[in-house]
């Protein structure tokens, strides 16, 4: 089996872009993500090099006709729906193929524009029962919360920490939707969403595009290349069926996938220097320190409070680039943005919000509400540095 | 009559009277029933092997992954509220603020449904809750589109 290594990355700014059509989007970080890998981009149409697009709402063929912009056309492309973790899969996916043997390069990108006048949630899926009813997703992770709070003692203020945290890493990057810093007491004074989460305590609704591109230790070999990053293990499941859906005070989905992704790195919770988490509300990241084995089961609160979450905090650090809490959430890009801020941290090439000593970084997605299931999909990728 | 023909009989009537009002139209068509006089009941399916109930209605038992195992079985939504929240602002259609539980059938399944005639009543967890078929949203044309609803009921 091939060695799956990551060559370049691209990335829109994240936020409102209406001005810009959603497959120029795909295109600018892509075209970012080929050009930082130093070939010429006649390679990736005569070598073996297959594509991967994530994306929720954007219509069919998109790879294709974001891929055609600049010339790469002909190739096998394969178009990938996992809800938030679109981005995510799209990059696993390619790179099974590459580990296959199917392909010596591989481009992975994602996608979205979501936002619109006036704000809101993200569109309701209309085949979903709880969906349609009213289970917004904000609603089911206030219920996760009400759950940690009343069974761990977490309470509002350290779920206000975690915004904080967030919003400060996302002062120090300029990718970044949100870039002002916020506290505490602004957080819980934010108008409602679904109680106890506040406006603050929820990701913003963003447009933007992100890309990776992997090589095989093959292509790495013959076309002389020095990546500095390898993708080591992941693990990609999806939700088993469950009462309550995600209502839940644990993730099992992200347990098992983490699981899977610390088994084949033949590493542990203790290893990782830095986690890109899936935060889309405060609550899910408190969650996920204990779901990912950063801290032990329901003290996820103390964790971000201890202030070992921070870039050098002493702990992991979770979310430099600023999390989906302050970059935002385009569904399709958001878990490719995360392989891109890893492979940013792992070369040193983070700027103001790199991390010191970052070898090992773990990415973390979870996506889509359906009844009956915890969720739709969760994935995670472990990155070290070379 | 069988329980599935008087069901049917019930689930036409009230499909009939939902169309003369012109006004009240069921969210989904296999959900619930409402019949005069009487509480509503949701509509799931039980494995007459297993006894397992689940709610909405599995077309197969994913459980056992056997098919033909299952039968529609009628009961009364009643349970318990697990979580709950209020959203402050809904979407277009939904009653703002409305509030949202995560409910424990006593039958066996979870659902996560709005409440009803909730204002004004201290929630607590493990608090019964009774079904009621009333308002999720209203369409643009006055239509109310109508469902299960869970009313906290307090001791």
């Amino acid at each position: 089996m091939q060695r799956v290594f990551v060559l370049g990355a691209g990335m829109t700014t994240f936020g409102p872009q209406p001005d810009v059509e959603v497959h120029e989007l795909a295109r600018r970080a892509v075209w970012e993500a080929l050009g930082s890998t130093g070939l010429p981009p006649q390679v990736f149409r005569s070598r073996p090099t297959m594509a991967f697009a994530g994306h929720a709402y954007q219509g069919p063929c998109f790879a294709q006709k974001t891929l055609m912009k600049i010339g790469l056309q002909g190739l096998p492309m394969i178009n990938v729906e996992n809800a938030c973790a679109s981005g995510s899969t799209a990059v696993i996916g390619a790179a099974a193929m590459i580990r296959a043997g199917e392909a010596e390069l591989a481009i992975a990108f994602g996608a979205e524009k979501l936002t619109r006048p006036g704000g809101g949630f993200l569109p309701i899926v209309a085949d979903d029962l709880e969906s349609a009813m009213g289970r917004v997703m904000p609603a089911a992770f206030a219920m996760q919360a009400q759950l940690h709070m009343e069974r761990h003692g977490t309470t509002r203020e350290q779920m206000a920490m975690v915004a904080v945290k967030n919003r400060r890493h996302g002062a120090l990057n300029p990718r970044c939707h949100f870039r002002e810093e916020v506290t505490v007491e602004q957080v819980l004074a934010s108008p409602s969403i679904a109680e106890p989460l506040t406006r603050l305590a929820c990701c913003p609704v963003s447009d933007g595009a992100a890309a990776v591109v992997l090589a095989g230790e093959a292509a790495v070999r013959s076309l002389g290349l020095q990546p500095g990053v390898e993708l080591v293990g992941h693990g990609l499941v999806s939700g088993e069926r469950t009462p309550f859906g995600i209502v839940d005070d644990h993730s099992e989905m992200s347990i098992r996938a983490a699981r899977l992704a610390y088994e084949r790195a033949g590493l542990g919770p203790a290893d990782v220097d830095l986690c890109e988490m899936h935060d889309p509300f405060t609550i899910a990241e408190l969650i996920h320190y204990e779901d990912l084995g950063f801290c032990a089961p329901g003290e996820g609160g103390a964790y971000v409070q201890s202030g070992r979450a921070a870039i050098g905090g002493g702990g992991v650090a979770v979310s430099p680039s600023g999390g989906l809490m302050s970059k935002g959430h385009p569904l399709g890009a958001t878990g490719v943005a995360q392989v891109a801020e890893m492979f940013w941290q792992l070369r040193g090439e983070a700027g103001a919000r790199q991390v010191p000593g970052a070898r090992v970084g773990l990415t973390h997605t979870v996506g889509g509400g359906v009844t009956r299931l915890e969720a739709g999909a969760s994935a995670v990728m472990i990155f070290r540095a070379l | 009559m069988s329980t599935e023909a008087a069901a049917s009989t019930a689930s036409t009537a009230s499909t009939a009277s939902a169309a003369a009002a012109a006004a009240r139209v069921p969210i989904r068509p296999d959900l619930f029933v409402e019949r005069a006089g009487a509480a509503p009941a949701l509509v799931g399916s039980r494995d007459r092997e297993t006894g397992q109930v689940f709610f909405p209605a599995e077309v197969m038992n994913p459980s056992t992954m056997r098919e033909g195992t299952l039968e529609r079985h009628e009961f009364d939504g009643a349970g318990r509220l697990v979580a709950w929240t209020v959203i402050g602002r809904g979407l277009p259609g939904f009653d703002s603020p409305y509030a949202l539980g995560t409910i424990a059938l006593d039958a066996g399944p979870g659902f996560i449904g709005q409440l009803h005639e909730w204002r004004g009543k201290t929630l607590r967890p493990g608090m019964r809750v009774r079904l009621a078929i009333a308002r999720i949203k209203a369409e643009k044309d006055g239509t109310e589109i109508v469902g299960p609803k869970f009313v906290p009921v307090e001791d």
